[in-house]
């Protein structure tokens, strides 16, 4: 093989280089020097998805890389200082224990991470029954909340350090209050 | 594209590890750096649901396998090598996906920023999925291409090579998005999740899934590569445009119109699917059939050059070119002389497609004046040792043949309205739905 062709052959594979690295590493870089924050219209409902709405808390921000409204299920992560309030809407067939058990199995799994104390019952303005209850981490801790909505069910999970907390929990609360249930959910799809 | 541009027969000397090129060495770095991410991705879903992940890993890998006897079994006449199609598909197993998990979730962070979340959720998929993967896969083929472009010698192998990178991201992505969907599910270490995907993203959404569009941009590549007489900047449209090709089948697989079925249930749904997979999935196996019989005209017109119906008859060599009609052939001879006939029919199409690539490979090295290590100059111009050796294997096979008293390896006559014609496509109607079936009753949507 000539110098000439071995040459392209360098070429060629620093062009293939390139191309994975822009994409591996190039398209993470553009991402996180954009910031993720969008402010939120104060006091109007908010879809979160499969027909749920809320009014974000006073101040909020949303997370536009961790919101994703469907038609059959939806997240939505508001941004209130440091306090992060994640709210999960998603098809259930099940009771409110077992829900309220689901949602306390998906924090306990992250190591570390315990709930604290007992539940209690909750209800939102629109008449949903839920169940709260709060758990902790190293260095941060917070509150979740489980509704059941139909045939949807709705994950709150509230954390933070204690000092943020403190200032917003309040406010944060009152937000989940306001969750509602206005549409029907439709049938999800698949895709490569 | 003429035939004498339709193929270009691969050296015989080129079948060397190429240490000395590059390529060689990126293709090693960057598949050990996606076995390594791959592996800690498996290994990070088996710590959380070790049932789920084996039997997803055991029911993709069992399903990749007919995928790959397909996909190798179209090139039979000048089969590629087995490393560099196991590269092919550890491309788009490791490197491919792990650079497209990163890439493709910063993408949809981006559309998600450009624009709203809600417009993300909806078309997130149909324009990034495609963008990020169809160019990471195509990207394998180019390196096939720089490693080993001698054995990229027909559109036909672009399709093949394609096709495995395809496979290699299929099988992976569908591994992940099983174990994903027990995560989803909450209800703990369950296998349900997992069967409801397999059927689900391996049955009604894995014929018309990332195999059929890696087979359509190495289609183009292919083309881009042995059409040496035209012009640089056709060949490039060319590729860019199956690329394109690829890209646009993604985008309406993965597109939200039409997601809820026309308004009529599931059975909609399952229209809708149909709808968008099934005209890309004839498209490109069309084209995949035109590429096909290009690459068997060249090979066979090498046989019927010889002349010597010993070596090869008009009807053996119309069968040598198709699947069904190899496979025909075989069952012929096994049904009226037996087990022995449907062997040396096996063994003699063998010998035929290995004697038609290396008469192709004598003929070229003629036309470089025998300079090729694997050919001579002689008395009859050049010759290849193994034009020898499969002339022999045949003309055995066909004394073989001969004694068994079914001397020539060609199907029966087709008769007029044989069912077995519609066996196929039934079969595919029925296998689809059972998949839906059984999906409906794992409880799946």
């Amino acid at each position: 093989m000539g110098v000439g062709r071995r040459l392209g052959n360098l070429l060629g594979s620093a062009g293939v280089l390139a191309a994975v690295a822009s994409i591996a590493f190039g398209l993470p870089a553009v991402d996180r020097a954009i910031p993720a924050g969008r402010p939120v219209p104060a006091g109007e409902p908010y879809e979160i998805g499969g027909g749920v709405t809320l009014v974000p808390p006073a101040g909020a921000l949303l997370d536009v890389t961790k919101s994703r409204p469907g038609p059959d299920r939806g997240t939505a992560l508001f941004l209130i200082g440091a306090v992060r309030c994640a709210v999960v809407a998603a098809p259930f067939t099940g009771t409110l224990e077992e829900a309220a058990a689901r949602l306390r199995d998906k924090i306990t799994a992250t190591r570390g991470y315990q709930v604290t104390g007992r539940e209690a019952d909750v209800r939102t303005q629109s008449g949903l029954v839920g169940r709260q209850g709060g758990y902790t981490a190293p260095g941060r801790g917070g509150r979740y909340a489980v509704y059941l909505a139909g045939p949807v069910v709705v994950e709150v999970t509230i954390s933070g350090t204690d000092l943020e907390l403190r200032d917003v929990l309040r406010t944060i609360e009152e937000s989940i209050t306001t969750i509602a249930r206005t549409g029907t959910p439709s049938p999800a799809r698949a895709g490569p | 594209m003429s035939a004498d541009t339709a193929v270009r027969p691969a050296p015989a000397t080129g079948r060397r590890v190429p240490v000395h090129l590059p390529a060689f060495w990126l293709l090693l770095v960057l598949l050990a750096a996606g076995a390594a991410k791959v592996t800690l991705l498996l290994h990070g879903l088996f710590a959380r649901y070790p049932a789920a992940t084996v039997t997803a890993v055991a029911l993709f890998a069992l399903y990749a396998v007919p995928f790959w006897l397909f996909v190798t079994a179209l090139d039979y006449l000048e089969r590629e090598p087995p490393l560099l199609l196991a590269a092919a598909f550890a491309w788009g197993a490791l490197v491919a996906t792990a650079a497209a998990i990163p890439g493709a979730t910063a993408a949809h962070n981006l559309v998600a920023k450009l624009t709203s979340p809600r417009y993300a959720a909806a078309w997130g998929s149909a324009v990034v999925g495609p963008t990020v993967e169809e160019v990471l896969k195509a990207l394998g083929i180019v390196v096939i291409v720089l490693v080993a472009r001698a054995q990229v010698n027909s559109v036909l192998d672009g399709v093949v090579y394609g096709a495995l990178v395809g496979l290699g991201f299929q099988v992976v992505e569908n591994i992940v998005y099983a174990v994903n969907a027990v995560a989803l599910a909450g209800n703990g270490d369950r296998v349900g999740p997992v069967v409801a995907t397999f059927f689900l993203r391996g049955f009604l959404a894995g014929l018309w899934s990332h195999a059929l569009f890696g087979a359509l941009a190495g289609a183009g590549i292919g083309y881009a590569v042995i059409s040496a007489r035209r012009r640089r900047s056709t060949r490039i449209a060319v590729a860019a445009l199956a690329l394109c090709g690829a890209w646009l089948c993604h985008f309406v697989w993965n597109s939200p119109v039409l997601v809820d079925g026309v308004g009529w249930g599931p059975y909609g749904v399952l229209l809708v699917l149909l709808l968008k997979g099934v005209p890309p999935l004839v498209g490109i196996l069309l084209l995949v059939r035109v590429a096909r019989e290009r690459e068997a005209d060249y090979y066979a017109a090498h046989l019927a050059e010889l002349d010597d119906p010993e070596i090869s008859t008009e009807g053996e060599r119309r069968a040598l070119s198709v699947g069904k009609l190899r496979s025909d052939a075989r069952q012929y001879a096994y049904t009226s002389a037996g087990l022995r006939a449907g062997h040396a029919v096996r063994r003699l199409q063998r010998a035929q497609a290995r004697l038609a690539v290396e008469l192709s490979r004598a003929h070229d090295c003629a036309d470089a004046g025998c300079a090729d290590a694997a050919c001579t100059e002689g008395a009859q111009g050049c010759r290849s040792p193994w034009v020898d050796r499969w002339r022999a294997e045949v003309l055995d096979q066909r004394a073989r043949l001969r004694v068994l008293g079914h001397p020539e390896a060609v199907p029966p006559q087709p008769r007029p309205r044989d069912w077995r014609r519609w066996a196929g496509p039934a079969a595919g109607a029925l296998a689809l739905l059972l998949a839906w079936a059984a999906i409906r009753a794992l409880g799946g949507s």
